[in-house]
């Protein structure tokens, strides 16, 4: 992400939060609060990640003042927050963060950062507290038994049209995934969360309705593990967090375990097609879900792509064909549509899904290379 | 302490006007205090209905003037802190506002803080005018100017009120009436009085023959009395002699009605030789706050430590 237009003390600071943040920070509606545009671009809106969502925070330098600290507006539900002004909970912590704006030095570039994590860490005190008022005897249990966990955060929503809910983002297992990946590739630590959304109560209600419950990854995750594939067990009547996330968190282990091992028997699948279709043109070493090959039928030359899902060698991988000596009009290489489609079994050995893949191209290929001559415009 | 509730917020149709110009000329963000006076106004109520309860009298705050700061962080510090109250003594002072272009129209996190530090400063609230109670307001108006985010061709500016309440605290949204000259300024017409009015001069009133005045001037005291009046009355006239007024008054005020015209002819003469000064300092601060912006812009635009 580049960002041009703005003065350098302000693009030096936003590169650092952008890179460091331990999340993925995005930036957006970048203006300058200039008469003209000569100052240059000095405001903009950060989105934080917070509790599966995003808080929009917009953030307020100065072209003209650059020795002034940046001021911050908060989103307009959250009219109460004001971070200099909390009382009670963060105790040292103030000095810290008066600190850092007190002491503002434009020229470094970590300034920001430590702004925004000091304000996100009092967004998240802040939440808690508005939570804690809330008057529902379910969500005050809750919240007793669950806080001892690191990491949970919550949000209160209310709109006109819709009812109260807290909304809870708690990280699922303690476990470092990252490492458990060889060469693994990811920036961030790649975490798994339970998003717990429970409607406040009524008092007239007889039976509180259960939560709903969804499961959450970091993107990057998918490349190893997807979280639609995961079943979540069944929230009984009268069960509280406490109860439902220790058998969660046991059966989501045991999956990305599994998933790991899983890169190992991809790996071992497509080292078996070398001897068939030669060593790959490419492929993905880290979490083997994609290779190329290059064949050919005859003189007509193509490179087949596979795309392995997490889920083989339950689901067979997709196949596509690729010429390379046939062009769309716009330029593009022609292509064929995705084929998933072939006789497979699970069960064989690795060397025998190699030679039937092998045969299935080899008469698909011939398909194939009529389908590219005949939409060949004929000059 | 129990909070106010203010009513409403007045300002003249030309004191907006001339903030707005102040602000959309600005090359940056600026901000400034709000000078005025809070009054009680009764609301009119027909006196035979008897089943309502009697509302309370509305507090309404009027702007009268405000005063521009060229430059942020000017009485305040970057965590809202006001820097010294000694020049926040303006006993009018009921507010102040902030200017910001292309930001959401809600006070910022540093807004509130000054706002905050300005209404629990304890010395400098103002009395309630026309009030039978003691009760003192705090500045904290807060009014807020800002422009859409998008760029449009018409040029818009977007302004809020505000009357923050110390005790939760808060921001409590606050309607403004835009006073202008028309057949409803009637009963705004008291609220706008001036705020420089004629010194007291000492007067005499004795039968003046020639021998009395001479006798006055002769005296080393009566000198100096006869100087500082005259310096006095040389703050709001000029060019006019203190003995003229004693003509005012007595048996020599026949030509009344020319010794006063003669009076405010001088005064008015006063006001444009005070405007030139206005005018000629003006110039100057426009000269020395363009070159701080040059040395600004020097400092910005070196590269940060990388």
């Amino acid at each position: 992400m580049s960002f041009d237009g703005f003065p350098p003390f302000i693009s030096a600071q936003l590169h650092y939060l952008v890179n460091h943040f331990p999340e993925r920070i995005k930036v957006e509606q970048v203006l300058s609060g200039g008469k003209t545009y000569a100052g240059g671009l000095d405001r903009f809106t950060l989105l934080i990640p917070y509790c599966l969502d995003y808080i929009k925070w917009d953030i307020i330098y100065n072209a003209e003042f650059p020795l002034a600290p940046p001021d911050v507006i908060f989103g307009p539900e959250d009219e109460d927050f004001h971070p200099l002004h909390m009382t009670g909970s963060v105790g040292e912590g103030d000095l810290k963060f008066q600190n850092i704006l007190s002491d503002w030095n434009h020229k470094d570039p970590t300034r920001l950062l430590a702004l925004i994590q000091e304000l996100r860490d009092r967004y998240v005190a802040y939440q808690k507290k508005r939570v804690g008022e809330v008057d529902d005897d379910r969500l005050k249990f809750e919240i007793s038994t669950i806080c001892s966990r690191e990491g949970i955060e919550m949000q209160i929503s209310s709109g006109a049209e819709k009812p109260e809910e807290v909304k809870f983002a708690v990280p699922l297992m303690d476990m470092n995934i990252n490492k458990m990946v060889h060469g693994c590739p990811w920036r961030h630590p790649q975490k798994i969360y339970l998003q717990v959304i429970y409607p406040v109560g009524k008092k007239y209600a007889s039976t509180p309705s259960p939560p709903r419950l969804k499961l959450m990854s970091t993107t990057e995750l998918r490349a190893l593990f997807s979280i639609e594939d995961v079943k979540l067990p069944s929230w009984l009547d009268g069960m509280c967090m406490a109860e439902y996330l220790p058998h969660l968190e046991e059966s989501l282990q045991k999956q990305v375990v599994e998933a790991v091992s899983l890169i190992d028997i991809r790996r071992r699948f497509i080292e078996s097609l070398a001897p068939l279709f030669g060593r790959p043109l490419e492929a993905d070493p880290v979490f083997c879900r994609k290779a190329t090959f290059l064949a050919s039928s005859g003189s007509f030359v193509f490179l087949v792509h596979l795309l392995i899902s997490t889920q083989f060698p339950k689901q067979q991988p997709a196949l596509m064909l690729q010429s390379s000596q046939h062009i769309s009009p716009q330029g593009i290489p022609k292509k064929s549509p995705l084929l998933s489609e072939y006789p497979w079994s699970p069960r064989w050995e690795t060397s025998q899904m190699a030679e039937r893949i092998f045969d299935f191209l080899a008469d698909e290929s011939l398909n194939f290379k009529r389908f590219c001559s005949e939409s060949q415009p004929q000059h | 302490m129990d909070d106010l509730v203010l009513h409403k917020l007045a300002i003249s149709g030309p004191t907006l006007a001339s903030m707005i110009q102040r602000l959309s000329s600005s090359p940056a963000d600026v901000d400034g205090l709000l000078f005025g006076h809070i009054t009680r106004i009764a609301p009119s109520t027909l006196p035979d209905d008897a089943a309502q309860t009697s509302p309370d009298s509305h507090l309404v705050a009027t702007i009268s003037g405000f005063l521009c700061f060229p430059s942020l962080l000017s009485f305040y510090d970057s965590l809202g802190r006001l820097s010294s109250t000694t020049h926040l003594n303006h006993k009018p002072l009921i507010g102040w506002f902030s200017s910001r272009r292309k930001t959401p129209l809600r006070p910022s996190m540093r807004e509130f803080s000054v706002t905050h530090s300005l209404s629990s400063t304890p010395n400098l609230s103002l009395p309630i005018q026309d009030s039978d109670s003691n009760s003192l307001f705090a500045p904290s108006i807060f009014l807020l100017f800002t422009t859409p985010l998008t760029d449009q061709i018409i040029q818009t500016n977007q302004y809020r009120a505000f009357h923050f309440q110390a005790s939760r605290p808060c921001f409590n949204p606050l309607s403004i009436d835009v006073v202008n000259i028309g057949p409803a300024f009637r009963g705004h017409y008291g609220s706008f009085s001036p705020a420089s009015a004629l010194p007291f001069l000492n007067c005499e009133l004795r039968s003046l023959t020639p021998m009395t005045v001479d006798r006055n001037e002769e005296t080393l005291i009566g000198i100096k009395q006869t100087e500082k009046d005259q310096s006095l009355l040389d703050t709001c006239a000029e060019g006019m002699q203190v003995g003229r007024l004693s003509r005012l008054i007595g048996p020599e005020a026949i030509s009344y009605t020319s010794g006063l015209e003669d009076l405010y002819e001088k005064m008015l003469l006063k006001t444009e030789s005070l405007v030139r000064l206005v005018e000629a300092s003006s110039a100057k601060v426009v000269e020395q706050e363009n070159h701080n912006r040059k040395l600004r812009y020097k400092v910005a635009r070196s590269v940060g430590v990388e």
